[in-house]
């Protein structure tokens, strides 16, 4: 037993831990290169792990360069799994009797997932919750989540500044720690965490371990360079409702809603109805994000035709609203939409700024 | 139930965005059971004359008989559907418009006295209502099907307006700007090609033309200020397929003084 909950052994006991999870009939899905990009992907087996590379994040740049130990999350997140793109919801026969297909659940476990990815989710369960999204509590009933802490969050990563990483506290089934080549320390946080983590050989860690595990955080914390949030940063901030600072801002913004597509937590959809010629038809989802222009039309008028206040209402929903709607920020810190971002606009500019705006009207 | 009556015209064109109609090669059997093509001459000589129910028309009105032909379009027809590039933009043949035709044609024919050109190469809006738009070049065959299957149920059409963008992240395409410093116009272009181009690794066209609240001039100034584009190779990416539409031949003129 360990006093601290945490163990540690060799590299190797990651193989292990992957290996049963897929003879446990898991999915799994992780970190894989795929041309020169970290995608989330299934993974046949341990080695299409990504290894040997690392990225170089800034906005609207993203690298992948050979060597190196670290890399960071990719454009994918899993909101691609819970969350897909395009999903048929329903079919209606020439009769109209509406038939729901019978969707096959993949059982999915997530290996070497990032906190800020797995605080997402958490996001994400509030609101499906709310929303009672089908098909997503049913890929999450099944999910087995094993974390990688970050020892070296990125260029775009500010999850320090959003209490979510670079290591993760609650949430998963595992959560690994690589503290050096050849030692990895592990951590279970759920019953089935725990039985994962007895098939391994593994050994409670020694007081000089702790101290070493500790320093490690400690210099990725201090590597996230967090932002500091004022108290009451929601109330604060819809202080700015009436700056200029997000027409200023929004100038060099193109509406391109790159931004939400990559966010792991915007959960905005259209319906399209899609007509066949036999007098069948199909209702399909499809992700949509408050940046697209058509998002705010509605029968009667648009309630955010100019740029700026699409801008805006993004970037308080994330920091403001969200709270109020769910209990929660909106926002993890993963920092995709800083790198994703084709003209490099940087969220953590604007929460500076908001935060500066909304203290001189406080 | 009473087919829907259909013509199809064509001017200034290729005749690729018609053709799309004819690659709908599966449905058309499908589909003439529900629509009657009136008119339609790449299909067949035989033509029944108007009213019709929807025309969808290709091509830039460049001569000024064409101009007669697209008013009595819009005269004969309740639904007019302007389909493609040229239609919509003015084409490929609109880049003369910003050269001197009277030039262009001592160049090309014998006997330019003969040819009835039009200063410039116009978008079919610039002289009737145009009710809706498909895009592309040339239009995509399943957009053209979306399309026809929604008015046979007597919806309202409906197709996407956003960003190729949201396309191509949606169906998985990593970002070229992003990760290699391509120049592409998919932030600022219409969605509904499926982004063919990014999909194979090449910077998008823009021949979908604007999309709905575009803002070229912000990406025009990130390819200069992010990528080190010259100006002269912004207006050059400007200047193409949907070049003429207002928002982008904005972008032409400003950096291709
Ligand atoms: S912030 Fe960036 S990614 Fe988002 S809509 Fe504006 S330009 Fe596109
Ligand atoms: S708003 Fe940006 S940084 Fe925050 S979770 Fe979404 S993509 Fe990540």
């Amino acid at each position: 037993m360990s006093l601290t909950g945490l163990y540690y052994g060799k590299p190797v006991e990651l193989v292990k831990l992957f290996n049963t999870l897929k003879s446990r009939g898991y999915k799994v899905i992780g970190p894989k290169v795929v041309e020169g990009v970290i995608r989330l992907e299934e993974l046949g087996s341990y080695e299409e792990l990504a290894s040997n590379v690392s990225d170089i994040q800034e906005p609207g740049r993203y690298r992948l360069v050979d060597g190196g130990k670290y890399f960071r999350h990719g454009p994918d997140s899993p909101k691609k799994m819970l969350y897909p793109p395009r999903l048929t919801l329903f079919r209606i026969t020439k009769d109209y009797r509406i038939e729901v297909p019978e969707v096959e659940v993949p059982k999915i476990a997530f290996f070497a997932l990032k906190p800020c990815d797995l605080a997402a989710i958490q996001v994400m369960d509030r609101v499906q919750g709310c929303l009672g999204d089908a098909y997503y509590n049913l890929v999450r009933r099944n999910l087995v989540i094993v974390v990688e802490n970050c020892v070296e969050p990125g260029g775009t990563c500010f999850c320090a500044t959003m209490g979510t990483g670079p290591i993760a506290s609650k949430g998963f089934d595992v959560a690994f720690t690589r503290i050096r080549d050849d030692l990895v320390v592990f951590e279970a946080g759920s019953s089935l965490g725990v039985e994962l983590l007895d098939e391994l050989e593994l050994e409670p860690l020694d007081e000089k371990l702790y101290r070493e595990f500790i320093d490690v955080v400690r210099r990725a914390y201090s590597k996230a360079r967090p932002i500091e949030l004022p108290d009451k940063l929601p109330e604060l901030l819809e202080l700015t409702l009436d700056s200029d600072m997000y027409k200023e801002i929004a100038e060099k913004c193109l509406g391109c809603a790159n931004c939400n597509m990559v966010c792991p937590t915007c959960f905005c959809f259209d319906v399209i109805d899609i007509p066949y010629y036999d007098g069948s038809a199909e209702r399909v989802r499809v992700w949509d994000g408050c940046f697209s222009y058509n998002y705010a039309a509605v029968a009667g008028g648009h309630y955010r035709p100019d740029l700026w206040a699409r801008y805006r209402h993004w970037f308080l929903h994330k920091f403001s609203y969200w709270v109020k709607q769910f209990g929660t920020y909106g926002c993890v810190g993963c920092g995709r939409c800083i790198t994703w971002c084709p003209v490099g606009i940087d969220v953590r500019d604007t929460l500076r700024r908001a935060i500066k705006e909304a203290e001189k009207h406080g | 139930m009473k087919k829907l009556r259909i013509a199809v015209y064509k001017f200034a064109s290729c005749d690729g965005c018609q053709l799309q109609l004819l690659n709908l090669e599966d449905e058309l059997l499908d589909l003439v059971e529900h629509v009657e093509f009136a008119m339609f001459y790449e299909a067949s000589s035989d033509v029944k004359p108007g009213p019709y129910d929807v025309a969808f028309i290709e091509g830039a009105v460049s001569t000024p008989e064409e101009e007669e032909i697209v008013r009595k379009a819009r005269e004969e027809s309740k639904i007019v559907v302007a389909i493609g590039a040229c239609a919509t933009a003015g084409g490929i043949q609109a880049l003369r418009n910003w050269a001197n035709v009277e030039e262009y044609k001592k160049y090309v024919y014998p006997n330019p006295e003969w040819i009835k050109a039009l200063e410039k190469a116009h978008p079919i809006s610039d002289y009737i209502k145009v009710d809706y738009e498909i895009r592309g070049c040339p239009v995509s065959k399943e957009q053209l099907s979306f399309f026809i299957r929604q008015l046979l149920i007597g919806k309202k059409p409906t197709l996407p307006v956003d960003s190729v963008c949201m396309e191509c992240k949606m169906k998985g395409n990593v970002c070229l700007m992003v990760t290699k410093g391509i120049p592409c116009l998919g932030p600022v272009t219409m969605a509904g090609c499926g982004a063919i181009c990014p999909s194979y690794g090449r910077g998008c066209y823009g021949c979908y033309g604007p999309m709905i609240d575009p803002k070229p001039r912000a990406l025009a100034q990130a390819f200069v200020k992010m990528m080190g584009l010259s100006k002269r190779d912004v207006a050059l990416l400007f200047k193409s397929f949907t070049g003429w539409s207002k928002p982008f031949r904005e972008v032409v003129d400003e950096y291709g003084k």
